[in-house]
């Protein structure tokens, strides 16, 4: 292409990049690799400024790997994870077909657009108050309905069973993020070029081929964002499970991130423990999002048109 | 060639009804716990306390209210305000610089742009929990506490910004444009502020809202770095409400969060037209 | 160019607000700072409350308070970081929650605080005179040096309903209640026989297994850590098993303290009424008196069969502070002056802001004396008459810093085996994990 032309423009990558770099020098290098040395050292305790380096490095590395705790939190934050995220994208992608095809009419799609993003906004702190009220026991709002009609015999301890705890904590996050996921979508569609649409209205497809073949490749981009950003946010997981039940109950709820909180918080401030559950998730976070975009690396782009044309040639040869 | 969209199949009526209701429900479903905090800001400590969850408001508003301006540390303009600027600083940083790295990474073609395409995703990474303990010890040593800026000047670089942006911007920005400028005769930087910028206005606004409802609710940061009274940001002084856990006034606390939450659905409001609108990108046809 | 526009004028605002707030301290500059951090406003109220009495020191001092409430676990990072970082804006005064007092009373924190002694503070003197609760002074000694003390007296005391009592026993009369639950057994044996016999009549003896854990766990004979290893106590041992008894017999309505359930008990709207609560002065004017709708004034206190202390506030001196004489002034005021205009005093009466404010129990045994604890919410019941002598029991020996990690695991697997989930040895042994997982103490 016009190679020339940009190659001595390079020179204003590197100028526009400066503001990025410098913020992240200035702010996030010294406590990152603060947090990386430490995983290395025998710090804990407040107040304590001194370290020295373990005899055995990996000392901390092999206490967390084995720990009991840690392995419930890996299995946890996965699992729970895979419950919020599944139904977040189906229903995302749904609501974006809906909204942004031409075919469904959809009155006060702007109210239900601006609905659907607004339990975004409220703090995890209230949302994790309101559904404590929410599964109380013994008496609360859910088990008074499902005594009432009968449902269930007598009230339900949804904060002691193990697999209600986990399904609501994956449910509020599905809540709390399934309006965000669809206005990325929808403003990911927004961008598609509409003569794209026109086209494939002109031929005839039907609105699922549309948006099969033609929305969610033009999506590819932000889909692998979308993708990306669930993934690192799922095994980051904090404020809800540590709101909600303070990853109880025995464990149930334990997410990864709050595994290395209490590791650094829960009395006896093992900073060295923690840093070192944390390099371990960012060597987890790392391979998964290699993975990822190796995922969305196979669908090419050129096959993807040829997928489109192949098609438009096909209904030409039927019409 | 203009197609006339009217000529459509539309979707059949029931298909249409189903969809009304799955939407409604939706709505219905998250707009629930609003309509209860909403309501337990109306209620005093002793019905929140007995029933924490009710659709009946009570006739406490105006006692929480008393309740809310009788705390020595409630003063919900000021809280206001300095929630305001530490936000929007933030938002405007964030988002203005996130835009000008991505169109970095997109529009030229530099040696280090694979390396530092991948640090800003290794960065995008790193668990913040940990990276937080050494970030406000670093300010404490610094004396920067009691100080906006280190809530504000940091989100110059947020990647997750920068990535979305960049993906946004591989298949929507028109590389022409930018060459046609320039062969006008226009500056790096003014194709930028004035080409680019207008082009990516949704998803800016998009990422704007975000960013600012994220700085917004943000407690654990400015609790720990703002200890003057005079900085105190709304979610501060909201958790300040909750005291011992046995003097907590609960209908007051409602109130407070209501009126946290309120500013964030002013902005939300303001830019979600560009949500609701159609602002199409296809500017360049052929 | 709009959006620079913009950013200008945000950089503008930022860069004034810095600046106007750094000015405004500036001009205060005549008097000198004294600092104070809580986690409620109480404290900060009664040096208020100090300088309104005192308005030539008022003269000389500002205040300058921080507030952090203990939710979401924010005071503590807040109060290490400003004890450690030292300076002007290190508090002179701090406060800390029964909770977690021992960390900074004998714990990693306790070197930054000042011997009462070191600021002047006859101790020793004034110790005895105010008859100073035991328990108060064992938890803010550290190595038999007197670093902090509270202000109230939490020993705790069984707080029964009047009504529920008269169709379990045909009496309200608190002689009879207080044999019928054991008092001065020092064990649950009575109580339990009782449980069984009320459960007939229809009444529920507590409301959740969380009213008899405070009980249980002050009065055990070692804390949770012996020699840095976790050491389960006997007595706390047996609150597995207490628990499950009262699931067993349906004793309780199976609440949770301070959810809705247990609130709900208070007023008897349970699904059982519910004979009484475990807990100190504070629970009746706080959270019972609040919680109780028609039920005022149906209410009576008796001596429980075990004696324990749940919660309190201790006042701390920063080492470093540089207005000592003042520093010690008001501490002494606060927690060692048991005249009538002594913040104990005022305390214990209500009367720190004027007449009808509730009254609390103080760790001056002196001032509990001469104060007047009649509450119509008991029925004109003195309950100073039980809280003195119940402050005695209290044990201030046994705690950790980390107890409140501690107890939340233990309450936490409690919890499961009392509900089915698994049997009582799992549990035990989960506990362990969790502590070994969590704290830098070895478990075997």
């Amino acid at each position: 292409m016009e190679k020339r032309k940009t190659f001595s423009y390079a020179r204003y990558g590197y100028l526009f990049s400066i503001p990025f770099i410098v913020a992240f020098m200035l702010f996030w290098l010294y406590p990152i690799l603060y947090t990386a040395i430490i995983g290395f050292t025998d710090l804990k305790g407040i107040g304590t400024t001194k370290f020295h380096f373990l005899s055995e490095p990996f000392k901390n590395f092999k206490t967390v790997l084995t720990s009991a705790s840690f392995k419930t939190a890996l299995r946890n934050t996965v699992v729970i994870w895979i419950i919020n995220f599944i139904p977040q994208i189906v229903f995302a992608l749904l609501f974006t077909a809906w909204f942004t095809s031409p075919r469904c009419k959809i009155r006060g799609q702007g109210f239900f657009k601006i609905v659907f993003y607004m339990p975004n906004i409220m703090t995890a702190a209230t949302v994790a108050v309101l559904f404590q009220a929410l599964f109380a026991y013994p008496t609360s709002p859910m088990n008074d309905i499902l005594t009432k009609f009968g449902i269930i015999a007598s009230p339900f301890n949804f904060e002691v069973s193990k697999t209600s705890a986990k399904l609501i904590v994956a449910f509020i996050q599905f809540w709390m993020w399934y309006g965000y996921t669809m206005i990325i979508l929808i403003s990911g569609v927004l961008g598609i070029n509409p003569e794209i649409f026109e086209a494939a209205e002109i031929d005839g497809c039907t609105s699922a081929q549309t948006f099969f073949r033609i929305t969610i490749p033009c999506l590819r981009t932000i889909l692998l964002y979308t993708t990306i950003t669930a993934m690192i946010g799922g095994l980051n997981m904090y404020d809800i499970p540590r709101l909600y039940l303070n990853g109880g109950p025995d464990n149930a709820t334990l997410t990864t991130n709050v595994y290395i909180y209490n590791q650094a918080f829960a009395g006896s401030y093992m900073y060295n423990r923690a840093a070192a559950a944390s390099l371990i998730m960012l060597i987890i976070i790392a391979v998964c999002s290699v993975a990822i975009f190796q995922m969305y690396k196979e669908k090419d782009p050129t096959k993807v048109d040829r997928k489109r044309r192949h098609l438009a040639a096909k209904k030409e040869v039927t019409e | 060639m203009k197609y006339n969209l009217s000529k459509v199949k539309r979707v059949s009526k029931p298909v249409l009804v189903i969809m009304y209701i799955v939407c409604i429900f939706f709505a219905i479903l998250s707009l629930l716990p609003f309509v209860v905090m909403l309501v337990n800001a109306t209620r005093n400590t002793y019905q929140v306390q007995q029933h924490a969850f009710s659709f009946v408001p009570s006739k406490y508003l105006l006692d929480n209210l008393k309740i809310l301006n009788s705390k020595d540390t409630f003063h919900p303009i000021r809280g206001f305000i300095n929630s305001l600027i530490i936000s929007s600083g933030a938002t405007v940083c964030a988002v203005y610089f996130s835009t000008l790295t991505a169109y970095a990474l997109v529009a030229y073609t530099w040696k280090l742009r694979g390396a530092f395409f991948s640090l800003v995703l290794a960065f995008m990474m790193i668990p913040m929990q940990v990276t937080s303990i050494g970030f406000y010890q670093m300010m404490y040593r610094v004396h920067m506490t009691n100080n906006f800026l280190p809530l504000i000047l940091p989100s110059i670089a947020s990647p997750s910004m920068v990535f979305f942006m960049r993906q946004y911007m591989i298949p929507s920005l028109p590389l022409e444009i930018v060459e046609s400028a320039r062969v006008d005769g226009c500056h790096e930087f003014r194709i930028f502020n004035q080409i680019v910028i207008p082009m990516m206005k949704p998803a800016m606004a998009t990422q704007g809202i975000f960013c600012f409802v994220a700085s917004w609710n943000q407690l654990f940061l400015p609790q720990i770095l703002l200890t003057n009274k005079q900085r105190y940001t709304m979610p501060i002084m909201v958790s300040l409400l909750k005291g011992d856990i046995y003097k907590t006034e609960y209908g007051a606390v409602y109130l407070g969060l209501t009126l946290t939450i309120l500013p964030l659905f002013v902005v939300y409001f303001l830019l979600s037209k560009y949500i609701i609108a159609g602002v199409a990108l296809g500017g360049v046809k052929g | 160019m709009k959006k620079l526009v913009i950013a200008l004028m945000v950089l503008a605002l930022v860069t004034s607000a810095v600046f106007a707030g750094g000015a405004a301290e500036g001009a205060a500059g005549k008097k000198t700072v004294l600092n104070i951090m809580s986690f409620t406003d109480e404290v900060p109220g009664m040096v208020t409350k100090y300088f309104e009495m005192h308005p030539e020191e008022a003269a000389k001092y500002e205040v300058k308070t921080t507030i952090i409430a203990t939710t979401d676990g924010l005071y503590q990072p807040a109060l290490d970081e400003a004890l450690k970082a030292g300076g002007a804006d290190a508090p002179d005064i701090y406060c800390a929650e029964s909770a977690f007092v021992l960390k900074y009373a004998q714990g990693d924190m306790a070197d930054y605080a000042a011997t009462y002694k070191s600021l002047g503070i006859d101790v020793d003197k004034l110790l005895k005179s105010a008859d100073i609760a035991q328990y108060t002074i064992d938890i803010g000694s550290r190595k038999g040096e007197l670093v902090a003390l509270g202000y109230q007296a939490t020993g705790g005391a069984f707080i029964y309903n009047r009504t529920a009592a008269k169709k379990a026993f045909g009496t309200d009369d608190p002689a009879v209640v207080a044999e019928k639950i054991g008092a001065g057994t020092n064990s649950w044996d009575k109580f339990f026989q009782t449980a069984a016999e009320i459960r007939k009549n229809g009444v529920a003896i507590v409301s959740g297994d969380g009213d008899i854990w405070h009980a249980v766990e002050n009065s055990s004979d070692k804390g949770w850590i012996v020699d840095g290893k976790l050491y389960i106590d006997p007595k706390r041992e047996a609150f597995i098993d207490l628990s499950k008894k009262l699931k067993d017999g349906d004793f309780h309505n199976d609440t949770r303290d301070w959810q809705e359930g247990w609130f709900a008990d208070m007023k008897q709207a349970g699904a059982k009424p519910v004979l009484g609560f475990y807990g100190p002065a504070w629970l009746i004017n706080y959270t019972i008196g609040q919680n109780c709708g028609d039920t005022y004034g149906d209410w009576g206190v008796c001596a429980p069969n075990i004696g324990f202390f749940w919660g309190g506030t201790w006042v701390f001196a920063n080492k470093d502070t540089k207005n000592a004489d003042i520093v010690a002034k008001i501490i002494k005021w606060i927690t060692l002056d048991d005249s009538d205009t002594g913040l104990q005093y005022f305390w214990a009466n209500g009367t720190l802001n004027g007449e009808g404010g509730t009254k609390d129990c103080v760790a001056s045994g002196t001032v509990m004396a001469k104060s007047n604890g009649e509450l119509e919410f008991l029925k004109g019941q003195n309950m100073f008459d039980v809280f003195v002598p119940a402050n005695q029991y209290a044990n201030g020996k046994n705690l950790t810093q980390y107890d409140e990690t501690i107890n939340t695991y233990w309450r936490d697997q409690v919890r499961q085996y009392t509900a089915g989930a698994k049997t009582r040895e799992q549990a035990i042994k989960d506990f362990k994990t969790q502590v070994a997982d969590n704290l830098d103490v070895i478990v075997e």
